[in-house]
């Protein structure tokens, strides 16, 4: 598209915008520059190959290193540029569930709570068993969001739905709306470590839980912007889990990377209760050709250990 | 000592170190260390681990390169600086030594990784050709090697997606692989340029090497967002102008009434006191 | 109408200093408050861990709590306003009883719902940060609005009391009676306030209709804006407010025949106001009736996948003995006792009354919680406990502490100030001696 069309795009939507204000216009969406990644200014000195000594930027160094912890507002409007989606490919999961211990020990997650969810699902009596795990879903119209009253919970540009732990109030108003069952609350001071309880609180790391707040899964963006998988991906033995950016039409489980949209065609991926329109950014392949037995192993006695 | 702490100090884990060797381009080398442990009979990785880092060996002083400390996810990267100049043109191989000090929980461990100095060089040809080329290092000069698996894709955001089908190429001996770019209207950057790139992964020999060029082969992204749109699950202050017009409207009507009954409060003060 | 007459009538109503009864009623109200603080105490100290509220039973008594005050505050736009704007005129001794009632409910429904929150501490939040389009937003707004015209049409036409309470220095005690002219000194029975009393308390009249209907519509709201089964419907706001209307006349009944007991207002509260307002409740309880069948049978004959598991625990699984308790308390018995004449008499009455309170706060318990615990998922993943919502000491004592803190305030206003109209009464009187001479 050439400058002058994008800028003709743009005025037109503002049109659009305001003659049908409010309501819903045909295209919700405007086009956005995305910012280059800019020089930092800071050389750092480098061995070659060759044995040559280079002078590299640090912005360009990939992988890249540990960013510092970034500042509030820009952990809420999030990476532009990117829309983060999951691919759950449920023909290979056999519930070992490393990724829910993976992720309740990154994220410090309060003993016996969960924002993984390894669910024994049976639609009716003749159907197949299968294993279906849960995150949260990022839906892009997330009725949580819709219903917090002090922008907690909130939608990101690059598609994810975080907590500020340091603004909730507890109301869980949106424990009620989200129909995944995905969000969590601190009913007690969470029992992490001192040295955990005293990082600095960032909505990306979603650590340390506070007391008195709600929890869920945050498709953990401190790691994808240190160019790494969320937790539960990488510690996936089956590699049931394929994260990516959906604007680079790539999913990648760490050992197989897919094409996003092939993927989805050819094992025709779905979503969760499509029905209610919440738009959810993880994809399901389903249960088929599965090489596996289904196993479920007495839930009762396992749950009231728990207990 | 107390015969508690003495059980205590038996039991200490063993810690498991790995060194990873990284040349991107030619260029940025890195090392990746990692640490793990077993623990209940599972390794897990181990945080907050002190490590340093020699080059060729550790029993000279001079051969020091870095240390870092694991994070959560159990690794560190460690670029290999300048100051290893000296120890690295002395050889075709490598050696990268780590090494970990006993602390309270840990005994001392340590890890150690041989690699032969590789570079790969990547260029495109018409048909959207991708080729390759693999050197190793021989004594003083760079030869091609045949026989080695590598891949050609496009680099992405966690992984890389290969350029076709064929999952991995081997070189031939020439040193060379060449491969068709397939993934046809693949979303690039803005101007539709994507990054290709041409690695070895985790090899035996030579550890983790690759090289990128970019191509305009991809298709431009036209990135699109609604983050400053009002809508119902926008953030404060981006709620839809039906919704603020009803809102307000009411609240104003309704608490003018409350403001006028307030100043009939006020006159029946003011007749009370006349 | 001769002053003697007069006389009696102002000697009648009069607030009255705490009997025995009186004493021991408060020091119970107080002892209950107490235990609610003490319970509150330790829910700020622990959080809400001390609940038996977790991840899916996520909210409990205390929103029904919430639910059940905003419903029974309702009853003063019904008393006042609905009655008044349709120009009833038995119902005039029982305004301020309605209005007390809306103000005591209202305040105990902002309080209870702090207490709800997990970070009381931030409640500022919903004014540094507030979305207009979360419906708790639209909650604060309209509950405020509420109060403050429920507090003016409370005080409106008290003034003209206020006067006549003023002129009884001594009876009334140096508090008291700064108090009163603080609020009312300058009330001076002239024409022209008057004149702007009455059109205030009309005005008042029709604003507090769609204000009352917005709140507990907008409560219907939290629930009937999420997908959950039970809570997705659109009968939802209409349901709620007919709910509402009736838990607030049965709780009027109730206050009516405790205050006629026990401040021996048998001459002003009359057999007949009680008939009325048992006719009043048997078609308010039938309303209800109409909107519960609505409510139910329609998903029942559907008997969408969802839907099942939930409907089948109120109708004969976990949740069927408060269901049929409910149903049965709060419309059908009430129904059957008010239909007969001798069931509107005071004592009938005041137990039907009972009856609709008591079953109403279960059928607010059963509005929330049930729902939670049948969520599109199945539970999973969670401790045992977390299956089941049985709450804890803690949560009696702090919902029992709130009603019976919204029990003292309406005790203590009645100690206060007239709690039936005195000067209204007095017009009324004169007016229908007026008709009996002419």
């Amino acid at each position: 598209m050439s400058q002058n069309t994008r800028r003709d795009f743009i005025a037109s939507s503002l049109v659009a915008g305001v003659t049908l204000a409010g309501c819903a216009t045909k295209n919700p969406f405007t086009a956005e520059e995305i910012p280059d990644v800019k020089p930092s200014g800071e050389m750092v000195k480098l061995l070659s190959v060759d044995g040559e000594i280079i002078e590299v930027d640090k912005a360009f160094l990939k992988p890249v290193p540990a960013l510092p912890a970034s500042m509030n507002t820009i952990e809420r409007e999030g990476i532009a540029g990117k829309k983060f989606a999951m691919v759950i490919d449920l023909s290979r999961c056999k519930s070992v569930k490393k990724c829910q211990t993976a992720c309740n020990h990154m994220h410090h997650i309060h003993p016996g709570q969960n924002w993984i969810k390894v669910y024994p699902m049976q639609d009716a009596e003749h159907t197949a068993p299968y294993w279906q795990p849960t995150t949260c879903m990022h839906c892009d119209e997330p009725p949580c969001v819709k219903v917090c009253p002090v922008d907690a919970t909130f939608k990101r540009k690059d598609g994810i739905v975080l907590i500020d732990s340091d603004r909730c109030i507890g109301c869980r108003f949106c424990m009620a709306a989200c129909p995944y069952s995905s969000r969590v609350f601190n009913w007690e001071e969470p029992k992490i470590e001192k040295e955990i309880a005293d990082k600095p609180y960032s909505c990306e790391t979603s650590v340390p839980q506070k007391v008195g707040t709600v929890g869920k899964c945050d498709f953990c963006p401190d790691m994808v912007r240190q160019g790494n998988l969320p937790h539960c991906v990488s510690a996936c033995p089956n590699g049931v889990f394929f994260f990516g950016d959906i604007l680079e039409d790539t999913v990648t489980n760490g050992s197989e990377t897919f094409r996003f949209s092939e993927l989805i065609k050819d094992k025709a991926g779905y979503r969760l209760m499509e029905d209610l329109g919440t738009k959810p950014s993880v994809y399901y392949l389903p249960p088929v050709n599965r090489n596996f037995p289904f196993e479920n192993k007495v839930e009762s006695v396992v749950e009231e250990k728990k207990a | 000592m107390p015969h508690f702490l003495m059980a205590q100090a038996v039991e200490k884990n063993t810690l498991v170190l790995g060194v990873k060797y990284y040349n991107d381009n030619n260029a940025a080398q890195h090392l990746v260390i990692s640490a793990k442990s077993k623990i209940d009979g599972k390794f897990q990785k181990i945080g907050n681990i002190a490590v340093k880092v020699f080059i060729t060996n550790d029993s000279n002083k001079n051969n020091f390169i870095g240390a870092g400390i694991t994070s959560e996810r159990g690794e560190f990267i460690l670029f290999i600086p300048p100051s290893a100049k000296t120890e690295w043109v002395k050889s075709p191989t490598q050696n990268f030594i780590a090494i970990s000090a006993a602390n309270k929980l840990y005994e001392e461990a340590r890890a150690e990784t041989t690699i032969t100095k590789a570079k790969i060089k990547i260029d495109t040809a018409d048909g959207k050709i991708v080729n390759a080329k693999l050197f190793i290092k021989v004594d003083t000069s760079w030869q091609p090697m045949a026989g080695v698996e590598m891949v050609l894709a496009v680099k992405r955001l966690d992984g890389n997606l290969n350029i076709s089908e064929t999952a991995t190429y081997t070189s031939d001996s020439a040193g060379a692989i060449s491969g068709e770019f397939k993934r046809d209207s693949l979303p690039g950057d803005q101007k539709g340029n994507l990054i290709l790139v041409a690695n070895i992964i985790d090899n035996d020999v030579y550890g983790n090497v690759a090289a990128e060029i970019m191509v305009p082969w991809g298709k431009p992204l036209v990135y699109t967002t609604n983050y400053n749109h009002r809508s119902l699950f926008a953030r404060r202050g981006h709620s839809p102008i039906w919704l603020e017009l009803l809102a307000y409207g009411i609240i104003l009507l309704v608490w003018a009434v409350i403001i006028y009954l307030g100043f009939q409060i006020r006159n029946i003060i003011k007749l009370g006191l006349d | 109408m001769d002053k003697l007459k007069e006389d009696k009538i102002i000697a009648d109503l009069l607030p009255q200093e705490f009997g025995k009864q009186g004493r021991i009623w408060v020091i119970c109200l107080l002892f209950f408050a107490a235990l609610g603080v003490f319970a509150y105490g330790r829910q700020l100290y622990y959080g809400l861990e001390v609940t038996a509220m977790r991840d899916y039973a996520s909210w409990g008594i205390y929103i029904s709590n919430f639910v059940f005050f905003v419903a029974i505050s309702l009853v003063g736009s019904l008393i006042t306003a609905v009655l008044r704007l349709t120009n009833v005129k038995w119902s005039t001794p029982l305004t301020r009883i309605a209005e007390i009632i809306a103000v005591s409910a209202i305040t105990f429904a902002s309080l209870i719902i702090i207490v709800d929150m997990g970070r009381p501490e931030r409640f500022y939040n919903l004014f540094l940060h507030g979305r207009l389009q979360s419906p708790i937003i639209w909650d604060v707004i309209v509950i405020t609005t509420y109060f403050f015209i429920s507090l003016l049409l409370l005080y409106f036409p008290l003034l003209p009391d206020l006067k006549i309470m003023i002129g009884f220095k001594e009876r009334n005690g140096k508090w008291l009676q700064k108090l009163y002219e603080f609020l009312g000194s300058f009330w001076k029975n002239t024409k022209a306030q008057f004149k702007i009393t009455d059109k205030a308390i009309n005005i008042l009249a029709i604003a507090i209709i769609p204000v009352a209907f917005s709140i507990h519509t907008v409560t219907s709201w939290l629930f009937a804006t999420t997908y959950r089964p039970g809570w997705d419907s659109t009968n939802f706001g209409a349901y709620f407010i007919s709910g509402a209307f009736l838990v607030g006349a049965g709780g009027v009944v109730v206050a009516m025949y405790i205050f006629r007991t026990h401040y021996k207002l048998e001459k002003y509260i009359t057999n007949d106001h009680f008939d009325r307002m048992g006719k009043v409740l048997v078609l308010l309880a039938l309303l209800y009736l109409y909107f519960n069948f609505n409510e139910f049978l329609v998903p029942a004959f559907k008997m969408k996948k969802s839907e099942e598991e939930h409907l089948l625990g109120l109708f004969t699984g976990e949740f069927a003995p408060i269901f049929w308790f409910a149903i049965f308390t709060s419309m059908f018995i009430p129904i059957f006792i008010l239909l007969f004449k001798k069931g509107r008499r005071p004592l009938p009455a005041f137990i039907a009354g009972i009856l609709v309170v008591v079953g109403s706060w279960f059928k607010r318990f059963l509005i929330v919680t049930p729902t939670l615990l049948h969520p599109f998922l199945p539970m999973h993943d969670v401790p045992a406990n977390y299956h089941h919502y049985i709450p804890t000491w803690e949560e009696w004592a702090i919902a029992g502490g709130s009603l019976a803190g919204a029990l003292l305030v309406i005790t203590f206003f009645a100690r206060i100030f007239p709690i039936i109209p005195i000067h209204e009464t007095i017009i009324e009187t004169e007016s229908l001696e007026n008709e009996k001479h002419f």
